[in-house]
């Protein structure tokens, strides 16, 4: 009883900024001081759907494909650099976890700016691998310090029997490892994939226009006063979020998360 | 023997090679339907505010169908915040040594950063007189010939104009005030209902100057040579009227709106009383998207408000140099100068001149159904100011940013 009250409350906490949302996006005029719109319409998913469809679709295409290749390079980097960080001590352990947080801490527009001249020489600015590269930057380090947690609880014994029963390193690490530490995996790729989703700056600048994710549209019609317009677009890009979250939802609370919360 | 023939030989070539590409205006010895026949399969990048969806519905719903139609071209707008981000790239490009393959073939630029790119040598060109439609627009005029008095030298192609109007709803305000004396008087007697964005915003920047005419109390001596003692008394005077002003503004001008579309929004939630705007027709269509009460209208200032033109720019090192020309070509042919002028598509003013059209294209304008808010073509034409030269804009903003702002 105690639980469902809880659920219910953080459920309303999280759904009630949505409500303006949704009637911004249906209303066709709505002045102040009126509480609800005085007339409403379609203008805005006209919009979405109609002249602008293309245009997003492309892009939420494209922010789909971004943020999954940032997750899954993560959740690559993250697992066994999370694995020697939480299993192992070793010198300068502390000087490299300031250094794996850099990113973090470092202002994002400068990190983008200071790699944008570097990715240029390189021939890949523009491009997107250039603009997962940079995003990987931002998400990486998530990725690295929730793995962290989930291994220093990490129990190296169940490794060893498997190995004692005779079974190889692929093996340990498909059949024991991934298994064990799976919903910290999960955590650190929604991680990454929901960080990765919402940069603007970075796409931008590296992404040079090439690359037109869905918080470029956003950013650009939120300057533009049109309420309803920007309202619709904001719900198209909080949906797929909002699933990514619904998706992974049951690990997030999971026993074997213990490490980091 | 050998040596040296084989030397001079290198020369040749090498002398070449240098020609050839340190020649970029290439497109001079080419004729507009070769320029045609390179732009057809290119796809054009056009960069530009994408804040404003009837301009963003205006270019993918009428402008890219269209070019891949007639020209064979794909057009793909890139939406961006500030234009000022694109010269920033185009200048780390430039630093990098990037002279070529750049990602920007168009860009829907402003003044300033026009300015900006022009004197980094960013930008590609001149063009803009080898575009067959140019002969419809009148560069005698001193709004197309000069960006905010920066020369434009064919390094930009025109492509609407533009006009300052006071914005306000009949409802509330029957009877506004028709001269800038007036408003502020206005101002005065009815605290926190007024206020301006804050420069160097363009349209707060462009309120700034219409005081400055209003306290000069003359307009053509600014477009000459500076008078620095005639600027510095007239530059004091609007300081001073704007400083007093201060208090009996919105939030006792603690605060400014950042930009014109803030400045609406406190108009259209009745917080303030007038809004200002660049564009004579701004009103009409917001009030069509019901943005605006139906009440709302626009009046322009006895004396004149200031009118301009706004432009498309090639960068130096655009990939698609051609395509992006016969973009710029078509839009300012009748048809998309007319599409664009619709209040149900855009109602942006046309950069071309109507009587240099044909008769039936001049009759085609004269139909256009016009927004309710919509002052008449005459009405707007008899009252245009010219703007002065960006020396002077740009002192001015500094001023108000150092006499108004933080000189309270």
């Amino acid at each position: 009883m105690k639980r469902r009250l809880f659920g219910s409350v953080v459920a309303a906490v999280v759904l009630l900024p949505f409500v303006p949302l949704a009637l911004w996006a249906f209303s066709h005029r709505w002045y102040f001081p009126q509480l609800l719109p005085e007339q409403w319409g379609l203008r805005a998913w006209s919009y979405v759907f109609g002249t602008a469809g293309p245009q997003i679709t492309e892009a939420l295409v494209q922010s789909v494909l971004v943020a999954t290749a940032t997750a899954i390079l993560s959740v690559a980097g993250g697992v066994p650099a999370g694995r020697a960080l939480g299993l192992y001590h070793f010198r300068g352990k502390d000087l490299l976890s300031i250094v794996l947080m850099l990113p973090i801490l470092v202002p994002a527009l400068c990190v983008a700016m200071g790699l944008h001249l570097w990715l240029l020489r390189l021939g890949i600015a523009a491009t997107f691998g250039g603009v997962v590269l940079i995003h990987l930057t931002a998400c990486l380090p998530y990725a690295v310090f929730v793995m962290w947690g989930v291994f220093s609880n990490y129990n190296l014994e169940f490794e060893d029997q498997a190995r004692s029963l005779g079974a190889s390193s692929v093996k340990v690490v498909f059949r024991v490892m991934i298994p064990l530490t799976f919903p910290g995996i999960v955590v650190a790729a929604l991680f990454s994939f929901l960080l990765s989703w919402s940069q603007y700056l970075s796409t931008l600048i590296i992404g040079g226009g090439k690359v037109i994710t869905l918080p470029i549209l956003l950013f650009a019609l939120m300057g533009s006063g049109d309420r309803p317009v920007a309202a619709a677009v904001s719900i198209v890009f909080v949906i797929p979020a909002l699933a990514a979250l619904a998706l992974s939802a049951r690990y997030l609370g999971s026993r074997r998360m213990m490490g980091v919360w | 023997m050998f040596n040296r023939r084989c030397l001079r030989g290198f020369w040749v070539f090498a002398s070449f090679i240098l020609l050839s590409t340190a020649w970029p205006p290439l497109a001079r010895a080419l004729t507009w339907p070769e320029i045609e026949a390179r732009a057809k399969g290119q796809t054009v990048d056009w960069f530009m505010w994408g804040g404003f969806p009837s301009t963003n519905a205006y270019v993918n719903g009428y402008a890219a169908p269209r070019v891949k139609e007639l020209y064979g071209i794909t057009l793909r707008q890139v939406p961006v915040k500030d234009i000022a981000e694109v010269v920033g790239k185009l200048l780390a490009e430039k630093q990098a040594g990037k002279g070529a393959g750049g990602e920007v073939d168009l860009m829907w630029i402003n003044g300033e950063n026009f300015r900006t790119a022009k004197r980094h040598g960013l930008l590609f060109g001149p063009f803009a007189d080898l575009l067959p439609n140019q002969k419809l627009v009148n560069w005698g005029k001193p709004s197309v010939q000069n960006d905010f008095g920066e020369p434009v030298e064919g390094l930009e192609s025109p492509w609407g104009s533009a006009q300052v109007v006071m914005i306000y709803d009949s409802k509330r305000t029957s009877a506004p005030p028709r001269t800038v004396g007036a408003l502020l008087d206005w101002a005065r007697k009815n605290p926190g209902r007024f206020t301006y964005p804050a420069p160097p915003d363009f349209t707060g920047s462009v309120f700034v100057r219409h005081v400055f005419y209003h306290a000069a109390g003359e307009v053509a001596v600014w477009q000459g040579p500076l008078d620095e003692k005639r600027f510095a008394a007239a530059a004091g005077a609007t300081y001073k009227l704007l400083k007093d002003l201060a208090p009996f503004l919105w939030r006792q001008g603690r605060a400014y709106p950042e930009n014109p579309i803030r400045l609406s929004q406190l108009l259209a939630d009745g917080e303030v009383d007038f809004a200002i705007s660049y564009h004579p027709a701004e009103a009409s269509k917001m009030i069509l998207d019901g943005l605006y009460p139906e009440t709302v209208r626009t009046f322009v200032f006895e004396e004149g408000t200031i009118a301009n033109t706004h432009f498309v720019a090639i960068p130096f090192n655009a990939a698609d140099t051609e395509g992006a020309m016969v973009v710029a070509n078509f839009l300012i042919s009748p048809e998309a100068q007319l599409k664009k002028a619709d209040a149900s598509v855009w109602g942006d003013f046309p950069a071309v001149d109507i009587d240099r059209l044909e008769p039936a294209w001049q009759a085609r304008f004269a139909d256009l159904p016009r927004g309710a808010a919509t002052l008449p073509n005459d009405v707007l034409q008899q009252r245009q100011l010219p703007e002065p030269p960006s020396e002077i804009l740009i002192r001015l903003e500094r001023g108000w940013d150092e006499h108004v702002l933080k000189g309270r």
